[in-house]
C-alpha cells in the first residue's frame, strides 16, 4: 500500500530520512514542472526545484499541516521563483531548451506519433511559450497551477496570496490574450460545448 | 450570482470553463450560452486555448534529488537538521581523486608541450620561455639549410654528419687519452647547434601537418552542417505545409458542424 504525503511527512519528522526521500521522488517532478514553467529556464529550474526540498526539509518540524503538503511545497517553490526573478531582474523567458530533445518526448508520449505529428507538436509547444512569455507573472503563474498542476481557484488564490475572484480575472485575462496570439498564429481552435 | 447571467461575468464564465461551478449556476450560463453565440464563440475559443496549452511540455529532466544528512548533522542531531539535496551523481563525481590528478597531470604536460615551455639555466639564473617563435641566433641562420629543401631532407644528412662526428670524437678521446677543455666546449655548441636545428625543423613539420587537419577538419564539419540544416529545413517546411492544410480542413469541418442547419 503506497503511503499518503501525510503519513510520510509524519514519519520524516520523526527522523526517517527514506520517507522524506519518498516525497522528493513523488514531487520533484511537479515542483521542477512548476519552476521550468514560471521561469522558463532548465538549469535554473533545477536549482529552484532542489532549493525547495532543501527548505522544505529544513522547515519540516515547522509544518504544523494546515495545508496539503504539496501546497506547502508549491508555495515555497513560488516563493523561490519570485525570489529568482526579482534577484535576476530578468524577465522570465519561456522558451525551449537549446537541447530539447524531439525524440525523447516523443518517447513519452507513446510509441504511436509519428515524425511529423512530432514537429508539429514542438511547434504549438513553441508557439505557446511565446504566448505565455507575453502574460504577467501573476496571470502565467494562475495559468501553470490551473492548467498543469489542477489546483482549484481557492487554492491559487492561497498561494498568491489574493482574492479568489482575482484569480478568476487572473485567468480569464491570461487565456485571452494567449487566444490573441495563438490567432496571430494561425492557429484557432473552436470548440462547442461546455470544457472542463 | 445574479439569477440571469451576463456577458460581462467573466468570473462566472471562468468557473464554467474550469467547471469549478455549481449546478443553478451552470444551468444559467447554459441558458445563456444557447442564446448568446458571441458567449458561446468565446468558450469555445477559450476551450481551444485550454487544449493547445497541453502541448507545452517541460524537457525530460533526470532530477534524481536526495536528501542526504551530514556527518555534523549526525553528531549534532538535537540542533536544526542539516541536510544536503544533491542532484544526480555528475560524471566527476564517478570518478577517483587518483585519476583526477593523473587527469590534471596530463592536462598540465599536453598544455606544456603545446604551448613549448622550456627551462634553461644560465649566468642569469634559471630561465622560462613559452610559445614556438623562439628568435633564431645568427649562427643558427648562417647554418640553416635552403628554405626550399624539405624536412626531411634536413633531418637525415644532419643526423648522419652529427653521428659521424660523435664518433670522431670518441676515436680520437680514445687515442689521446686527453680532452682539453677548449675543444670540449666548442664540440658541445656545435651539437647544440645541430639539435636546434634538428629540432626546429621538426616543429615546422609537425605545425604544418597541424595546420592542414584542422583546415579539412573545419572544412568537413562545415559541409556536413550545412547539409544538416538543409534536411531540417526541408523536413519543417513540409510539414508547415502541411499543418496549415489539415488546420484550415479541420477549422472547416467545425465551423461547418456548428453552423445551424436550414
Amino acid at each position: 500500500m503506497v503511503a499518503t504525503d501525510e503519513e510520510l511527512v509524519a514519519r520524516s519528522m520523526a527522523g526517517d530520512h527514506d520517507s522524506f526521500n519518498q516525497l522528493v521522488l513523488r514531487w520533484e517532478r511537479p515542483i521542477y514542472a512548476l519552476a521550468y514553467r514560471v521561469i522558463g529556464r532548465d538549469e535554473d529550474a533545477r536549482d529552484v526545484a532542489q532549493e525547495t526540498f532543501l527548505r522544505a526539509f529544513r522547515a519540516l518540524p515547522g509544518f504544523k499541516g494546515q495545508a496539503k503538503f504539496s501546497s506547502w511545497l508549491y508555495r515555497i517553490a513560488l516563493n523561490l521563483c519570485r525570489d529568482w526573478i526579482r534577484k535576476k531582474k530578468r524577465t522570465p523567458v519561456v522558451e525551449m531548451p537549446e537541447d530539447f530533445d524531439f525524440i525523447e518526448m516523443a518517447a513519452d508520449q507513446g510509441p504511436v506519433e509519428s515524425i511529423e505529428d512530432l514537429v508539429a507538436r514542438n511547434e504549438m509547444s513553441r508557439v505557446v511559450a511565446e504566448g505565455m512569455k507575453l502574460l504577467p507573472d501573476e496571470q502565467r503563474t494562475a495559468i501553470v497551477l490551473k492548467e498543469y498542476h489542477g489546483l482549484t481557484f481557492q487554492e491559487i488564490a492561497d498561494l498568491q496570496g489574493c482574492p479568489l475572484s482575482t484569480v478568476k480575472t487572473r485567468l480569464y485575462q491570461g487565456l485571452s490574450v494567449l487566444r490573441k496570439h495563438l490567432e496571430s498564429q494561425g492557429i484557432t481552435s473552436f470548440a462547442s460545448g461546455r470544457a472542463s | 450570482m445574479s439569477l440571469k447571467f451576463t456577458c460581462d461575468d467573466k468570473a462566472t464564465l471562468v468557473a464554467y470553463l474550469y467547471d469549478e461551478i455549481d449546478a443553478p449556476d451552470r444551468q444559467r450560463v447554459d441558458e445563456h450560452l444557447r442564446q448568446c453565440a458571441e458567449c458561446s464563440a468565446e468558450v469555445g475559443a477559450l476551450a481551444g486555448v485550454r487544449t493547445e496549452l497541453t502541448q507545452w511540455a517541460p524537457p525530460s529532466a533526470e532530477l534524481g534529488f536526495t536528501i542526504v544528512r551530514t556527518d555534523a548533522a549526525q553528531k549534532t542531531a538535537s540542533s536544526q537538521p542539516a541536510a544536503t539535496v544533491l542532484r544526480p551523481p555528475q560524471w566527476l563525481d564517478t570518478v577517483p581523486v587518483w585519476a583526477q590528478a593523473v587527469a590534471a597531470v596530463l592536462v598540465l604536460a599536453v598544455s606544456a608541450a603545446i604551448a613549448n615551455v622550456q627551462v634553461k639555466s644560465g649566468p642569469d639564473g634559471f630561465v622560462v620561455s613559452t610559445g614556438w617563435l623562439a628568435p633564431a641566433s645568427v649562427a643558427t641562420a648562417a647554418s640553416a639549410p635552403p628554405a626550399t629543401a624539405t624536412a626531411d631532407e634536413q633531418w637525415k644528412p644532419a643526423l648522419i654528419a652529427l653521428e659521424q662526428q660523435l664518433r670522431n670524437e670518441i676515436r680520437a678521446t680514445r687515442e689521446t687519452g686527453v680532452v682539453r677543455a677548449a675543444s670540449r666546449s666548442e664540440v658541445d655548441e656545435a651539437t647544440m647547434r645541430r639539435m636546434v636545428e634538428l629540432l626546429e625543423a621538426s616543429e615546422a613539420k609537425q605545425n604544418r601537418e597541424l595546420a592542414l587537419r584542422m583546415t579539412q577538419l573545419a572544412s568537413g564539419i562545415n559541409v556536413q552542417r550545412r547539409a544538416d540544416l538543409l534536411r531540417v529545413e526541408q523536413a519543417i517546411g513540409h510539414t508547415g505545409v502541411e499543418m496549415a492544410k489539415q488546420r484550415q480542413t479541420v477549422n472547416y469541418l467545425i465551423r461547418a458542424s456548428t453552423t445551424p442547419q436550414q
